[in-house]
């Protein structure tokens, strides 16, 4: 590939003569997540414009997708999910019931059963949460149209929603489906949806922001995070702008507005006067140069490269503005610039756990999300956490997903997706750790309930604590520690299990096809299927020796029959090298 | 009441400035050549510091117990801690009688106890407050940590291994511009799996060589770093002997006290205890007792076994949670989330006894206390005070008044 330095900060199109099988290896590690040398040579073979058409104009390619299987742990009578477990048992004391249980009449531990219930359901959309996060990461795999995809996943970072919060699975769903249906439409009513969408109500508090007591945080977050950026508005516009978004909440998987609640009164925001409801101050928001900047900025950088001047940033965003916030314009004109293919864009952005995960797949030609590794239990070790973000400014991106742990795990994990340890995988969503493992095991053996949920084990701890806890087992109205337990129990039930299958994939056969004679051939087949840049001759060779140690020979005719596990074992060498680290 | 460290004015008074954390991290941390030379200094020093985070919100008040105060009893009629149950430190406040090493600490003279900390305008969530002490800056969104800036700002070249996180995942507050943290739990599982016969292979691929583009040698760098560090951290802690008991739950202090005796040269700790353990909200009184003797015990430990190996002058600990409890108990003997709460500052070089002013348990805001020392003042002191890093503002996004705890 020619890079040219010149190319930098050039928002021309790139010329056919220019295009060739490196740059469209590179839109489709960036605008997709990589793909196999067949896909590649079809992109290859397209002119540069037909073939970012074909990645931003996906409506049009067939795409045949499961849709989410819920496992039916929701009923209507969890609807309202009190905030916490005190919250639960108090309206049950006061009420009788709460979350569909009704108190016991009698007997011991009288609330237990209410406690159980809310335990269930913490435990239950947990474990459904984890379910619709594989089941988006099955689409990263086997979507033909993976742009879709791809801003959908910028999307979850940017209006970064944390299920834990939430705490409805059903609503994290309604918010990825709307990221899937608005993520390459126009901005504006990406922004509004969002703003009304539900897990993003629940999760910056809606429901505690009323007239004559706003809540700010919501106010807050839309200018500093997903609009404007810090810096270009004031403590007086964010509390006008909250004021303006009162009485915004919601009725299950609905967006309501609860008029008593909401303040009509006139407010002054970003130097504007008016009577502004939510939709107004949203649209004032918009107004602003400096969000389409900020926000052409973000996608740049997410889809380009870090470092960014500002007269690119701002001619960025002219054409966000230009096209009244439609944003394929804008990714067809990252997409095709110059500065997109330029050196400084090429080979340099970090790919993040999933992108790692769903391109190791889509490399290998896998096209199912494999049960073993288990995909969530694998993002999370590499510190992304699929529809928990840490925070709700989202993932950090680029240089922090790197520690040196983390990449020493990141090795241990491709060795796990080409030589998976089927002997000792154990379904990490059946395992409630060790304390709960503990009662467990201790009812099952028929102790009491107090007994088998008092921290010491018998015997070994303190006297005094056993028996002040013992004291107050025998008082309490339910066990929190036995609810969780009774929790995790009935969740595991009634959640759907993954199917824990291995990725099926030869690399025999997709190296044979290639009709390779020597090892030395073979390696540059690999590095050139699994490296978007070249790697140093030393390591080349490192890898050359180590086939020809393993298979006995240089000559692939004779190791043909016996080579699939050395040739796992050189592709988990290749995707253990800070190399594959870069798209 | 706005207190003088209102994050309100904290954040317009920045704003002004246009250095508020967001745009700070942007920009990266400005380093003048007078910073530079103060950095060089105070690495000549060679002070560690140890933060130590006590995560789900520890009860301060059933921590240090004001047990003049009879609204304290007033408030917790089943949970208040009786003064016979009590080690008193002296007329006002006494420790939980499981804290004997906390107690052995104050009376060494070695332990600094910062009353009411907290911020303006509480978070109730433990994440949001979390990220708030980590970054340093309420409300930021910042992407980088306190300790992070602080390495940044002392150590603009980026030395390995300077910044050591024990923990699972790699806290906010370490997150740094142009540093690799070094994050491990298990010493033994910060270790490449592979098979036998990859070994040299191995060896020959992820070892440096020439490079590229600024990225990669970025990943050559941490790649050299792990397979640097991930023999010598598993020596490190399989090698260490001692014969101080660092109690019953070793959360990671034993670590830092192995990394430090093997010549890490590591400035900045951060350990965790581990997954929200103080979220007393039910039947607490067992649990907090024990989870303060666990603590007490491992930090008091780790400060001896600092004077056994003759670096107890070098060692600095803090230890600090998201936020205090409510004042007063709850209804299943535990307590709810709430704001202000005693911060610890543990060391030979500590000036020890009580700094800030203990919040009124009467005069309350919807029930919890109003804080009264602003945690990055906490922060400032061990910045400026202990780590000799005179740019406070540049961590902090602003300056904050030192408390005098480092003589």
């Amino acid at each position: 590939m020619t890079s040219k330095d010149d190319w930098v900060d050039d928002l021309d199109p790139i010329q056919p003569a220019d295009w060739d099988r490196a740059r469209a290896k590179h839109l489709l590690n960036r605008a997709g997540f990589g793909g196999t040398p067949e896909d590649i040579d079809r992109l290859a073979t397209l002119t540069p414009l037909e073939a970012v058409r074909r990645i931003i104009d996906y409506e049009k390619v067939e795409n045949d997708l499961p849709a989410f299987e819920h496992s039916g742990v929701y009923d209507p009578t969890l609807k309202v999910f009190p905030p916490s477990r005190p919250a639960t048992t108090r309206k049950a004391e006061t009420t009788g019931e709460a979350i569909g249980v009704r108190v016991k009449p009698g007997g011991s531990r009288r609330m237990q059963p209410v406690v159980d219930r809310f335990f269930f359901w913490l435990r239950a959309t947990a474990l459904e949460t984890r379910r619709v996060a594989g089941w988006w990461a099955d689409r990263m795999v086997s979507t033909d149209r993976p742009l879709q995809e791809k801003m959908a996943l910028f999307w979850h970072g940017h209006f970064a929603t944390g299920a834990d919060k939430v705490r409805d699975y059903r609503k994290m769903l309604v918010q990825l489906e709307l990221f899937h249906q608005k993520g390459t439409g126009n901005f504006r009513e990406l922004l509004i949806a969002v703003a009304q969408d539900p897990a993003m109500l629940v999760f910056l508090d809606a429901g505690q922001n009323v007239k004559g007591a706003p809540n700010e945080n919501f106010g807050r977050e839309v200018m500093e995070l997903f609009t404007m950026g810090v810096g270009s508005y004031s403590e007086h516009d964010i509390r006008e702008a909250a004021r303006a978004f009162t009485g915004w909440t919601n009725d299950d998987l609905r967006f309501k507005l609860d008029e008593a609640k909401h303040d009509t009164g006139e407010k002054e925001f970003l130097g504007r006067r008016g009577n502004f409801d939510g939709v107004d101050v949203l649209n004032v928001i918009l107004d602003q140069k400096v969000t389409a900047n900020f926000i052409a900025g973000k996608i740049y950088r997410y889809f380009a490269r870090d470092d960014l001047s500002p007269v690119l940033q701002e001619r960025l965003g002219a054409v966000l503005r230009e096209n009244d916030y439609e944003l394929k314009p804008l990714l067809r004109t990252i997409f095709l610039s110059r500065d997109f293919y330029s050196e400084p864009s090429v080979g340099t952005r970090i790919k993040g756990p999933v992108d790692l995960i769903v391109s190791m797949c889509r490399e290998l030609g896998v096209k199912r999300l494999p049960g073993v590794p288990d995909f969530n239990s694998a993002c999370g070790e590499l510190g992304q956490v699929l529809l928990n973000p840490p925070t709700v400014a989202g993932w950090a991106q680029g240089r922090s997903w790197i520690t040196p742990g983390m990449l020493l795990a990141r090795g241990n994990l491709a060795r796990q997706m080409l030589l998976p340890d089927m002997i000792n995988f154990v379904d990490p969503n059946l395992d409630p750790g060790p304390q709960i493992r503990e009662v467990n095991n201790r009812i099952l053996r028929g102790m009491s309930v107090t007994a088998a949920t008092s921290e010491e084990n018998p015997g070994t701890g303190m006297a005094d604590d056993r028996a002040m806890a013992n004291v107050l087992a025998d008082k309490e109205d339910f066990n929190t520690r036995y609810g969780s337990l009774n929790g995790w129990r009935e969740a595991v039930r009634k959640v759907k299990p993954s199917l824990r299958v291995p990725a099926q994939f030869s690399l025999s056969n997709l190296v044979l096809s290639a009709q390779p004679r020597t090892t030395t051939e073979v390696v540059d087949i690999m590095l050139a299927r699994f490296l978007s840049m070249p790697l140093a001759e030393n390591s080349r060779l490192a890898l050359i020796g180590f086939l020809d140690n393993e298979l006995g020979t240089s000559d692939i005719g004779r190791a043909e029959t016996y080579m699939e596990e050395p040739l796992r074992l050189l592709v988990h060498l290749i995707m253990s090298t800070p190399e594959y680290q870069l798209a | 009441m706005p207190s003088p460290y209102s994050c309100d004015v904290a954040r317009r008074e920045v704003l002004r400035l246009g250095l508020y954390a967001g745009g700070l991290a942007a920009l990266g941390v400005p380093m003048s050549v007078g910073g530079i030379a103060r950095a060089a200094e105070a690495a000549a020093s060679g002070r560690i510091l140890v933060v130590v985070e006590l995560s789900g919100a520890n009860d301060g008040l059933n921590t240090v117990v004001p047990f003049r105060d009879d609204a304290y009893y007033r408030a917790r009629p089943r949970l208040g801690i009786r003064t016979d149950k009590l080690r008193k430190i002296d007329d006002t406040f006494g420790f939980q009688s499981t804290m004997a090493g906390f107690e052995r600490l104050y009376k060494d003279g070695s332990l600094a106890i910062v009353h009411g900390v907290g911020y303006d305008q509480p978070s109730f969530s433990h994440f949001s407050s979390m990220a708030y002490w980590h970054t340093g800056a309420p409300n930021s969104g910042s992407a980088y940590g306190w300790l992070g800036r602080l390495a940044d700002g002392m150590d603009p070249l980026g030395t390995a291994d300077y910044l050591v996180n024990i923990d699972s995942h790699q806290s906010l507050a370490v997150r740094a511009r142009s540093h690799v943290p070094l994050v491990f739990d298990d010493p033994d599982k910060f270790l490449r799996t592979a098979a036998f016969e990859e070994e040299s292979a191995l060896r020959a691929v992820v070892a440096s060589r020439e490079v590229g583009n600024p990225t990669q040698r970025f990943l050559l760098e941490v790649a050299n770093s792990a397979e640097n560090a991930e023999p010598r951290l598993r020596q490190a802690c399989a090698e260490y002997r001692t014969p101080v008991d660092y109690g019953l739950v070793h959360f990671g202090l034993d670590k830092v006290a192995a990394l430090i005796a093997a010549g890490f040269p590591t400035r900045i700790y951060y350990v965790a205890f581990r997954n929200n353990a103080f979220d007393t909200h039910v039947q607490q009184a067992d649990v907090h007792a024990r989870l303060l003797t666990y603590t007490s015990d491992h930090i008091a430990a780790f400060l001896h076994d600092m004077d056994r190996i003759g670096r107890a002058d070098d060692v600095g600990v803090m230890a600090f949670s998201e936020f205090g409890r409510r004042v007063a108990e709850n209804a299943n003997l535990g307590t709810d989330h709430g704001t202000a709460g005693p911060v610890f500052i543990a060391g030979k070089r500590v000036k020890g006894g009580h700094y800030g002013r203990m919040p009124s348990l009467v005069d309350l805001d919807d029930g919890n206390m109003r804080h009264t020392t602003d945690f990055r003042r906490v922060y400032a002191t061990l910045i400026r005070e202990w780590m000799n890093h005179a740019d406070v503002n540049a961590v902090l996004g602003r300056d904050f008044e030192t408390l005098g705890v480092f003589g």
